[in-house]
């Protein structure tokens, strides 16, 4: 007894603490929570668009995805539906994580409806190096992706890039090697589990 | 100490003034040198990441002041990493709810401001020991004096590094941008340069 006695006495402001400010950071997270989703959204949206541009709505499809990460793990991904005007499939869009340079590259890849044809990319999350590394977000490096077959994509220092070619960015070569290494893995992976779960070919399924 | 420093208005003066210039947490502490030298690649994440400091210091400055007579010397800093790390976190989600794009900006030094010396330091030397106003002003002066002193070095980087400040062009068309002045040497050189004129400054006036 005396021993609980001795913890209340040193630990009562910890805790109470504690509780006061965990419920302080729930307040302001119920709050903002609606701002910060919607904020995802968009981003998610606008960059999308912006590589579908065809594409009218996004729908996230109720089938299951998952898919192996750069680790290893199987994680299950979200996968959108690019639908035009006349409610036709245009393509298809999801996010796909891998290591950087600095810290994990987070982008969002768009592909045509029968995923055979890379629509582009977009990065909505890296720590890239300011300068070098972060180039993997400008246009010139991104509008290689543009409408390039989804095959095996291979990344050249120098020289002119055929066909399956990306030129890697001068001075950043680990963090153009991590955006091609991603888009590779996660075509791969997304277009297998795609065929396997039968939404390949099928608009009408959806 | 100055005649006024004997009266209570006189404290209070030289408490608000020593953040600014005596005892600027960067250039003569030489505290937040992570964020000092991370976010000042350009004038308005240096200006985002100084108030999200002033509010933090200010929160956890108040908060440690109200309860100094209740801790106990062994929990100190656990509770004033507690407290810290309460409105760090209620800071980013409100950069992700209403600054997005400055929030991916900063990446992770917002989270990073839990380990920044400066509000740790304040709320040892000065919160725990001191009363309200005090620590408030305390807490004002040294976050107005790190706001100012992040601007003062990202304005030198952006201007040689773009040509522009705030965005806004003011070096003619000819100006070569030095790139090496968004990267982490640019930061270290004028941090620097910087530390050394006011070094010379300090012995002018002494």
């Amino acid at each position: 007894m005396s021993k609980i006695k001795y913890f209340v006495q040193q630990s009562w402001l910890l805790i109470v603490a504690s509780f006061c400010f965990g419920l302080l950071i729930a307040i302001a997270n119920a709050h903002w929570s609606d701002e910060i989703e919607q904020n995802k959204i968009d981003k998610l949206n606008h960059l999308t668009a912006a590589l579908l541009p065809k594409a009218r709505h996004f729908i996230e499809i109720d089938t299951e995805i998952e898919v192996e990460s750069a680790k290893g793990k199987k994680v299950k991904i979200k996968v959108y539906r690019a639908v035009s005007d006349a409610d036709e499939c245009v393509g298809w869009s999801f996010n796909a994580v891998g290591p950087g340079f600095a810290d994990k590259i987070e982008l969002v890849i768009a592909v045509d409806k029968d995923f055979k044809t890379i629509a582009g990319f977009d990065v909505l999350a890296s720590n890239e190096s300011p300068g070098t590394g972060d180039k993997i977000k400008e246009d010139k490096f991104r509008n290689q992706f543009k409408d390039i077959g989804a095959i095996k994509l291979e990344l050249i220092k120098s020289g002119k890039a055929k066909d399956n070619e990306i030129l890697a960015i001068s001075g950043a070569t680990i963090s153009s090697e991590a955006v091609v290494k991603i888009i590779n893995h996660y075509i791969k992976e997304v277009r297998e589990a795609m065929q396997s779960k039968g939404l390949l070919g099928n608009d009408k399924e959806q | 100490m100055t005649k006024n420093s004997d009266t209570t208005a006189g404290i209070y003066k030289e408490t608000l003034l020593a953040g600014l210039w005596r005892e600027n947490p960067v250039f003569r502490l030489l505290l937040g040198m992570c964020p000092t030298l991370a976010v000042t690649a350009a004038v308005k994440p240096a200006l985002t990441m100084g108030l999200c400091v002033i509010f933090v210091l200010l929160c956890s400055n108040i908060v440690v002041s109200l309860m100094r007579n209740l801790l106990k010397p062994h929990l100190r800093i656990l509770m004033f990493t507690l407290t810290i790390a309460t409105f760090v976190t209620i800071a980013d989600l409100f950069l992700k709810a209403f600054a997005l794009r400055m929030s991916e900006t900063l990446g992770p030094y917002v989270p990073l401001i839990i380990v920044n010396c400066i509000i740790i330091c304040r709320a040892e030397a000065c919160a725990s020991k001191n009363g309200l106003l005090v620590s408030f002003i305390d807490a004002l002066g040294m976050g107005v004096g790190f706001t100012l002193t992040l601007c003062v070095l990202a304005g030198v980087r952006e201007v040689l590094s773009t040509g522009a400040i705030w965005e806004i062009s003011i070096l003619p068309a000819g100006f070569v941008p030095w790139a090496a002045m968004r990267m982490p040497v640019g930061a270290f050189i004028t941090l620097g340069l910087l530390l050394g004129l006011v070094n010379v400054l300090s012995r002018k006036k002494a």
